[in-house]
């Protein structure tokens, strides 16, 4: 029944354990230790098998760590909103379709000779905007989450290929834009560390702040939560906005990455978020999880796909190894959290 | 009217009423909640016991009728009119959020943070860490960073009292506290109950249980198809003339 040790015999009273072993235990206690162990082993063998096999397996050479740096930020972007908005016990469906809209809403306006720093702003409103659409339209009408967001990207990708077409519309910022979002020092990039950034950014946010407090409240038991008096209406259309606000963060830094946006862009994004946030930990239920799980999901994820890459299964192969790793990992984190 | 201040009740109930739709779910109340008094809010099924605690607690608006408290005329239209009047309500189910730590819960919704609204997590851990040693012959907790979902139903309920207690309130609303806890627990509740009055702490304690009820109440209020239909002292009353009331009616 109680988990500290310290007081079952009633004797010792106040006990603050020392940092490391505080700080190890309270790790533990996160859900997302498991999956960070996991990445950390696969890292491992990674770069072992890459050491042995440097020809045949090109897992540490610079290009292939480019790309994986390059990569990563992508889905990485999008789960941080989509965990946020999971945590506090809602879905969106449409932030495949939200990162290719905004993607195209930047591209445009670029085009037709807006400044940039105007472009990005327009963007980002949008995610926004369609974030607080989707919370507004499930809470108002008490509809869950996942219906209103299915509807919503259905009708987003519907609008996309109106405005677009099928054509591929080009995206050619100024140099500095390059080098801000996508340029690279040695083999980091500049996207992955725009990506450690907003991931110390939502650890803030959840772990830190009263807002993230809220969050996990809302999502974790959404009535007692009403009860003590916390705004539920207002947390959750905050987390809508911010599942929209990144998946726009990411649209953006994506079309500057490959220089022009393509309508399928994006397509499957919004599962794969979803998937990286339930390997990381976060409870579909809603209340569970952390910032860190989620960068950790979003890794393995990419990981997977460049091993897969790497060792030139077909492109099939791909999906159905992040399927058994999402599966795998929720069994795990299951059998985890009842032996906890 | 001459109040006065120091002996007025903590609450007065004047002709409160509730209406839903054509059903009056409450018609014309009149309660006194008094200072360091446990009172029992009896009554059958359907007689508007919980419509009264959410009208206090302010989740619930009324129809009709008026507040006084402490002999001022008051307001409560919200949860935060009620937590100003210094009104704790403890739910049957526990108003707790499971997947949380207990200090998070301790200070969900009054977090204590820096002006950016950075928690100020150190502070609020040290301060659950006193609040559970204080209640602690109640909850038998004393881990801060336990989840509450690990806990059981007697000590959520400790910690949801621990922590009305601890945010000063002056009358605590229980529904149905001990309809989920073992019978020890129980027994803790009630006594903790009756130490918070004798430290100037009031309860208005809903139950179907007469004998609870009896074992801790001052006074009762028995009510009936949302009308009040008696209001006696404990020494005037017995268990067979309650249950003669309640079921009368």
């Amino acid at each position: 029944m109680k988990k500290t040790g310290v007081a079952m015999d009633g004797r010792e009273s106040v006990n603050i354990p020392a940092w490391p072993f505080g700080a190890s235990k309270a790790f533990l206690r996160d859900p997302a230790a498991n999956i960070v162990i996991i990445l950390l082993i696969v890292q491992l063998v990674c770069i072992v098998a890459g050491m042995l096999w440097p020809d045949d397996f090109r897992y540490l050479s610079a290009l292939n760590m480019k790309t994986l740096l390059r990569s990563i930020p992508q889905i990485g972007f999008i789960a941080i909103g989509v965990g946020i908005l999971m945590i506090a016990g809602e879905f969106d469906l449409s932030v495949g379709a939200t990162f290719t809209i905004s993607s195209l809403t930047l591209a445009m306006l670029h085009g037709a000779g807006i400044p940039v720093a105007l472009c990005v702003l327009a963007a980002l409103s949008l995610g926004a905007a369609i974030g607080l659409v989707n919370g507004f339209l499930s809470l108002r009408f008490a509809i869950p989450s996942f219906i209103v967001t299915l509807g919503t990207m259905m009708i987003l990708r519907g609008a996309i290929l109106f405005v677009s077409g099928t054509a591929t519309i080009p995206f050619r910022p100024a140099p500095w834009f390059d080098m801000l979002l996508t340029g690279e020092i040695g083999f980091m990039q500049a996207q992955f560390i725009w990506l450690v950034a907003f991931t110390l950014g939502a650890w803030a946010l959840l772990s830190r702040h009263r807002i993230g407090n809220h969050l996990y409240a809302v999502g974790g038991n959404r009535a007692a939560a009403n009860a003590i008096g916390v705004e539920v209406l207002r947390t959750k259309l905050f987390a809508f906005a911010a599942a929209g606000v990144m998946a726009a963060v990411s649209g953006i830094v994506s079309t500057t990455r490959v220089s022009s946006v393509s309508p399928i862009q994006g397509q499957g994004l919004e599962l794969q978020a979803i998937a990286a946030c339930v390997i990381g930990g976060l409870a579909l239920t809603g209340g569970r999880g952390s910032a860190l799980g989620i960068f950790a999901g979003a890794f393995l994820i990419y990981t997977v796909q460049n091993v897969l890459l790497l060792v030139g299964a077909p492109g099939y192969y791909l999906e159905a190894f992040i399927g058994m790793v999402l599966v795998a990992a929720v069994i795990a984190n299951g059998i985890m959290n009842k032996r906890a | 009217m001459i109040s006065n201040t120091h002996d007025a009740p903590l609450l007065r109930l004047a002709g409160v009423g509730k209406i839903y739709g054509r059903t009056a779910a409450l018609s014309d109340v009149d309660i006194e909640i008094r200072k360091n008094e446990v009172l029992g809010l009896l009554g059958d099924n359907g007689a508007g016991k919980s419509t009264l605690i959410k009208i206090l607690s302010g989740v619930l608006p009324r129809s009709s009728g008026t507040f006084e408290a402490g002999g001022h005329p008051a307001d409560i239209r919200s949860r935060h009119d009620s937590a100003a009047l210094g009104i704790e309500t403890i739910y049957q189910d526990i108003a707790l959020v499971g997947p949380m730590p207990i200090w998070r819960n301790m200070f969900l919704a009054r977090e204590l943070c820096s002006r950016l609204g950075f928690l100020r997590c150190a502070e609020m851990r040290r301060t659950t860490i006193e609040i559970l040693h204080r209640g602690v012959e109640i909850s038998g907790v004393d881990d801060p960073d336990a989840e509450v979902a690990s806990l059981s139903g007697g000590q959520m309920q400790a910690v949801a009292i621990a922590r009305a207690v601890h945010f000063r309130s002056k009358m605590l609303l229980l529904d149905e506290p001990t309809s989920a806890l073992s019978v020890r627990e129980t027994e803790n509740v009630l006594k903790y109950m009756v130490d918070l009055r004798d430290e100037g702490v009031s309860s208005v304690f809903v139950t179907h249980n007469l004998y609870h009820a009896f074992q801790v109440c001052d006074r009762f209020v028995v009510m009936s198809h949302g009308r009040k239909v008696a209001d006696v002292a404990k020494k005037d009353t017995s268990i067979e003339a309650l249950t003669r009331l309640i079921v009368a009616h």
